[in-house]
């Protein structure tokens, strides 16, 4: 098994207290920063995702999966070009005004950031101001990602959407949606860009709103 | 969860017959399955229990010891109610393991043969049995009592508190008065004063004489987990008992992101067999 194949296997079984010596391991024997982030790392999550979105493993597995990551990334940081963990863009992520659910939401972010992303994660109960205020503050956001977890809140994330939809700068973004009562024919409805059903899909979807 | 692993003892009538005959393959098979089922858990001891006449307990206990240690890698409770038995038989162990018990019967007796092999031999671990020449204690004060005269001599060996496995004796439910509320009480103040000592329990003593003995044992495994046991006697390869025993450890945040649960699970350990 190669180094890198090493680290990705740790990756996937979420062995965060082995990950970071395998790293190094890749790194002693002159395996490339980039390929170890992005076959070790990166590649490893897109298969964990792939088993979670086919029932295969649980929250927790993808969980732990998503936290050796961030150790070996740890390791291999200062290896990389700047801003290369995050080459893929930046990703602002809210749960909508009035709704504090934040596991899933968290899930997602987690999931988008493995992906190759970087995410500024606004929490919950988000007021529309602060999302939009948040894409101004950050210029180079490439996707704004919305969650809503109740049906008596989807209102609220059918205004969220809406006050980014009546900016100037709309087009420079992609809007993603999810939430356990959100479907894709009322992310239709409410002009988002997308909508994915679960953490893994919603990794996939940032990677292909940006493709 | 340390396990006490209870498939190995001659009380068992399959067990006594393979003990008569010689028969190793049962005993061999009983070591195998338990050891199969230890993954999941902190530890486990097989427990070794002869069940025979005392003239003839060291012998079998080689026996039995030697066919365990053929295809086992787990240390071994050695179990007799005599403590001259158990300071020859612990000899036969190729690696520490648990002497199954003490307690302050005999005016102290077992424990004046058996703590000074425990104190020499530094990799072994004591039972001990909250009861004494009265008995087994009627109320709580009383084992506490019991307990804190075992503790005391263990202190004059030496013996830290986390090789001691304590046994407060579980007696059947059906006919006490006030549920387990004994039982809570004695656990609860042990773990107080003790927060690194085994505590232990025989869980199936509970259900003796009521219908559906698993559910009665698995409820009162996790009650008792809740107030401070952390090693149970009971069979590793119980599918519902460790279903049980792993959920009530994740949800007493004792198993970080479900992952010992869901391991065991994957193992298939327990849940629907497949």
């Amino acid at each position: 098994m190669s180094k890198i194949d090493e680290v990705a296997a740790l990756v996937e079984k979420g062995k965060a207290k082995k990950v970071g010596a395998a790293v190094q391991a890749a790194l002693d024997e002159g395996c490339d920063p980039q390929e170890i982030l992005n076959v070790g790392m990166i590649g490893a999550m897109g298969v964990v995702g792939e088993k979670f979105k086919n029932n295969e493993i649980f929250v927790p597995e993808m969980l732990v999966a998503a936290k050796a990551m961030k150790m070996g990334v740890e390791v291999l940081k200062p290896h990389l070009a700047s801003g290369a963990t995050g080459a893929l863009g930046k990703v602002i992520i809210a749960t909508v005004a009035g709704d504090l659910h934040d596991i899933g939401k968290n899930l997602v972010a987690m999931m988008i950031e493995s992906a190759g992303f970087e995410v500024v994660d606004l929490g919950v109960d988000v007021p529309n101001e602060k999302i939009v205020a948040a894409v101004e503050e950050n210029p180079d956001t490439k996707i704004v990602a919305l969650s809503a977890l109740l049906t008596t809140t989807m209102p609220s994330l059918r205004d969220a959407v809406a006050a980014v939809n009546a900016q100037p700068w709309r087009s420079n973004v992609k809007v993603m949606v999810g939430g356990a009562p959100i479907t894709q024919a009322f992310a239709d409805e409410i002009g988002a860009d997308g909508y994915s059903e679960d953490a893994a899909s919603a990794a996939e979807l940032a990677k292909s709103l940006v493709g | 969860m340390i396990i006490i692993g209870e498939k190995i003892n001659g009380s068992i009538p399959s067990i006594a017959k393979a003990i008569a005959e010689r028969d190793a393959d049962l005993i061999k098979a009983r070591a195998e399955a338990q050891e199969a089922a230890s993954e999941p858990f902190e530890k486990v001891f097989l427990d070794c229990c002869a069940s025979v006449p005392e003239e003839e307990e060291v012998e079998t206990l080689k026996w039995m010891i030697d066919c365990i240690q053929e295809v086992s890698d787990l240390p071994i409770a050695v179990d007799s109610p005599s403590a001259r038995v158990l300071a020859e038989a612990y000899k036969f162990c190729n690696k520490p393991g648990l002497i199954n018990s003490v307690s302050m019967e005999g005016a102290g007796e077992k424990i004046d043969i058996l703590f000074p092999i425990i104190a020499a031999n530094p990799g072994w671990d004591v039972a001990a049995l909250c009861c004494d020449d009265t008995g087994i204690p009627k109320t709580a004060a009383d084992r506490l009592r019991v307990f804190h005269d075992i503790m005391e001599r263990a202190k004059e060996y030496g013996i830290a508190p986390n090789r001691m496995h304590i046994d407060p004796l579980i007696e059947m439910l059906c006919t006490s008065e006030d549920g387990i509320a004994m039982n809570k009480e004695v656990i609860t103040t042990i773990r107080e004063e003790y927060p690194d000592i085994h505590i232990t329990a025989a869980i199936s003593n509970i259900s003796f004489n009521l219908p559906v003995r698993k559910i009665l044992n698995q409820t009162f495994t996790v009650l008792c987990m809740e107030y401070g046991l952390d090693s149970a006697i009971v069979d590793p390869c119980n599918r519902d008992m460790v279903g049980t025993i792993l959920a009530a450890e994740a949800m007493l945040g004792l198993d970080e992101y479900c992952m010992e649960y869901i391991g065991a699970y994957r193992e298939g350990l327990f849940g629907p067999v497949k």
